[in-house]
Order: C-alpha cells, then sequence, then structure tokens
C-alpha cells in the first residue's frame, strides 16, 4: 500500500513539476498581461532576454587576453540576467499612464530604491531608474523610460557598477543591445541631462563672473573719475 | 535463453519501446522539422530545402573543429501572407519543445519583418534556432554551437588577418 502511493506520490509530482515550471513567473518582474498589451499595441516590438546561461555563452567570445574585454567577462561573470523591452506605437496615447503605473508598481518593492526620477513638465517624457540594494550592494538595476510613441524597459539583474554599464556594448553577441549608454533611452536620459545640467551651470557661473568683472570694472573706472575730479 | 528469463526480457523492452519515445515526447520532441510543418502548414507556404546541406554542414564542423555542427537551413520565397507576431512566436515556441529560450525577438506590424532566435544550452554547446522574416522572404535557421572551439577558429583566422594587415603596411 505505501509503494502503490509512494509510485503515485512520485507520479503526481512528474506530471506536475513541469506544468509548474511552465507557468513560472517571467524574470522581468512585469505584469505579463500588461507586457501582452503593450507588444498587441505597439507597432514594433524588441524584447530581449538574456539569462545567465546566455550570458555565459556570449562571455566564451571574449578574449581574456583584451583588457577592455577581460573587463566585461569579468563584469559578465557577476550578471544574472539582462532583460529588454521596447514598444514603439505609431502615434501618441496608444498606451496610458495606467499602464505605466502598473510597470512601476510591479518594481516598487522595499528592494528597489528609486535613483532618478525624471518628468518633464508637460508629462510627455518620464525616465525612472530604480536600483536594487542588497546589503548595501547593487544587485540589479531597472530603467523605465516613456517618451510619446516610445516605452523602453531595461532590467539588469547582479552585481553591476554604474560606472562598468557603458562597457556592455563591447559585448560580443549582443548586438541589439548596442550601445547601452546611447540607446538605453533611461541611462542616456540620466547621462545627458546631468551633463546638460552641468554645462548650464557652468555657463551660468561664467555669465556671472563675467558681470562681476564688468561691475569690478565699472566701478574701478567710476571710482578713478570721481578721484580725477 | 530460458523462457522464464524470456518473458521478463520481452515485457522490460516492450516497456522502454513504450516509455523512451513517452519521455522524449514530454520532454521536448519538437524541433527543426516540426516548426518548419507548422509554419508550411499554417501560410500555406513551400520551404526551400538546400541540397546537400548535411555534408556541407559536415565540412563546417570539420572545418571549424567541432565549433560549429548541425545546420540545418530552409528558406520560404515568396512569403506573401500576413504574420501576426504573437501566434508565430506562440507556434514555434510550442513546436520547438521544452529546452529552449527564446533570446530576441523582433516583430514589426508593418513591412512584415518578423526575427526569433530561440537558445538552447547543451552541455558545452549551444543550440541556436534563428527565424528570420524579411518582406517576402522568410529564413528558417538551426544551428549547433562550440563557443570555445568556435572562438579558437575564429581567433586564428583574427591572427591571419592581424598577419596580412601588417603585411600590407
Amino acid at each position: 500500500m505505501k509503494n502503490k502511493m509512494m509510485v503515485f506520490v512520485l507520479g503526481a509530482v512528474t506530471l506536475v513539476l513541469p506544468a509548474l515550471a511552465q507557468n513560472a513567473p517571467s524574470p522581468l518582474l512585469l505584469p505579463p498581461q500588461v507586457e501582452k498589451d503593450l507588444a498587441a499595441r505597439a507597432a514594433n516590438v524588441t524584447e530581449v532576454t538574456l539569462n545567465k546561461n546566455m550570458l555565459g555563452f556570449a562571455a566564451k567570445f571574449m578574449d581574456d587576453k583584451d583588457k577592455d574585454q577581460a573587463a566585461v567577462n569579468q563584469m559578465i561573470q557577476g550578471l544574472d540576467g539582462i532583460y529588454v523591452r521596447d514598444y514603439e506605437f505609431d502615434k501618441e496615447g496608444e498606451y496610458s499612464m495606467d499602464d505605466i503605473e502598473k510597470l512601476r508598481q510591479a518594481i516598487e518593492t522595499p528592494e528597489w530604491t528609486p535613483m532618478v526620477r525624471d518628468r518633464e513638465r508637460k508629462g510627455a517624457e518620464m525616465t525612472d531608474v530604480m536600483v536594487k540594494m542588497v546589503n548595501g550592494e547593487n544587485k540589479g538595476m531597472f530603467i523605465l523610460s516613456a517618451e510619446p510613441k516610445e516605452l523602453s524597459i531595461v532590467l539588469i539583474l547582479g552585481s553591476i557598477h554604474l560606472d562598468q554599464l557603458g562597457e556592455l556594448k563591447g559585448l560580443s553577441g549582443l548586438g541589439s543591445l548596442g550601445n547601452v549608454e546611447k540607446d538605453v533611452p533611461g541611462l542616456g536620459n540620466v547621462e545627458r541631462d546631468a551633463k546638460s545640467k552641468a554645462e548650464e551651470k557652468a555657463k551660468e557661473a561664467q555669465q556671472k563672473a563675467q558681470e562681476k568683472a564688468k561691475e569690478a570694472q565699472q566701478k574701478a573706472q567710476d571710482a578713478g573719475k570721481g578721484g580725477d575730479q | 535463453m530460458s523462457r522464464h528469463l524470456l518473458i521478463p526480457l520481452a515485457c522490460a523492452l516492450l516497456c522502454v519501446a513504450i516509455v523512451v519515445p513517452w519521455i522524449a515526447h514530454a520532454a521536448g520532441g519538437g524541433g527543426f522539422d516540426p516548426v518548419v510543418r507548422a509554419i508550411e502548414q499554417r501560410y500555406q507556404v513551400h520551404a526551400t530545402r538546400i541540397p546537400f546541406m548535411a555534408l556541407a554542414s559536415l565540412v563546417a564542423n570539420r572545418a571549424t573543429h567541432g565549433g560549429v555542427g548541425g545546420v540545418r537551413i530552409v528558406e520560404f520565397e515568396h512569403f506573401d501572407k500576413a504574420v501576426d507576431g504573437e501566434e508565430l512566436n506562440r507556434m514555434v515556441e510550442e513546436k520547438l519543445g521544452q529546452g529552449w529560450e527564446r533570446m530576441i525577438r523582433e516583430t514589426s506590424r508593418h513591412g512584415n519583418e518578423q526575427s526569433l532566435i530561440f537558445a538552447r544550452p547543451n552541455g558545452s554547446r549551444m543550440g541556436l534556432f534563428i527565424l528570420d522574416l524579411d518582406g517576402n522572404e522568410m529564413d528558417v535557421v538551426e544551428v549547433s554551437v562550440d563557443p570555445d572551439h568556435l572562438k579558437e577558429t575564429i581567433g586564428k583566422y583574427d591572427h591571419h588577418a592581424g598577419d596580412d594587415s601588417q603585411e600590407s603596411n
């Protein structure tokens, strides 16, 4: 009787496990229905799913003798996955703020910390960057970038240093990721914003310095005139 | 062989004959051919197979010291049917069977452009399944790659290319 029960349990487990594995949640952490809806509405969809196995495969093509490639290889070893979803729409308004909110809510768990939240005044463009912190270490990055006719989501899981992120552009076999610094809209925006803000500040400071110098010059001239009189 | 041994042995062989194909099917008995057949049936198109592909695959395998093997290619010409990206993806996923993971999917509603790349790790090798529809032509490719051996071969040619460029300078 015991043996029959054992056989029955083993049989049930054998049948049920593959079914459970197939229904395992997506590593992208996004609601599958939202993903499906967005894909159905988009004119162009790009999905890149690189788990640890795939990254390991790509890493094998790295030349360890090459300093840059060795660095990229080292970085890949620490990654658990790279997931990209890019939806391009024919016209504006094909996705709603509700969709964005659902995407954001899916990732807003205590271990994810918002790093950048960038909004345009009219609300047409927005960028969210979140990092996953575990014991003070960066274990992931989530970028959500919304433009009127494009929505991009990037999720990088694993140990990653922000300054190394650009190294991915040289990763052989990940051509579709392209230049991460440039093509990952969120990150690109963050960097561009930071750069343009720095330039603006520098210009303002320069203008102020010039004005102050002029004022000082004027004052000196006035003082000279006063002394002559 | 005595009769009392023959009967259990025959039963065991029969069980194996029944169970093994069932396990193979459950574990993902799909693959390249089922995908091609499904495309032919769904879109009413005919696959053009490249003659002597097996021989070419063997040569590629030898030339790359096992780096590339199991190359299979079919082409669908005059593919003028509209393709729903989601449906195509679902069909390919289903027919490829278990073990294959989608790596890249690009789909365009305009211009009938679809790209699907699936990968399946298999020990030291990686199986790659690529489907590309561009306008009126669809190509389906399957290849098994051993990154270590392929890297060696590529490195060899890189080395020669480097020598050539030095000589030309």
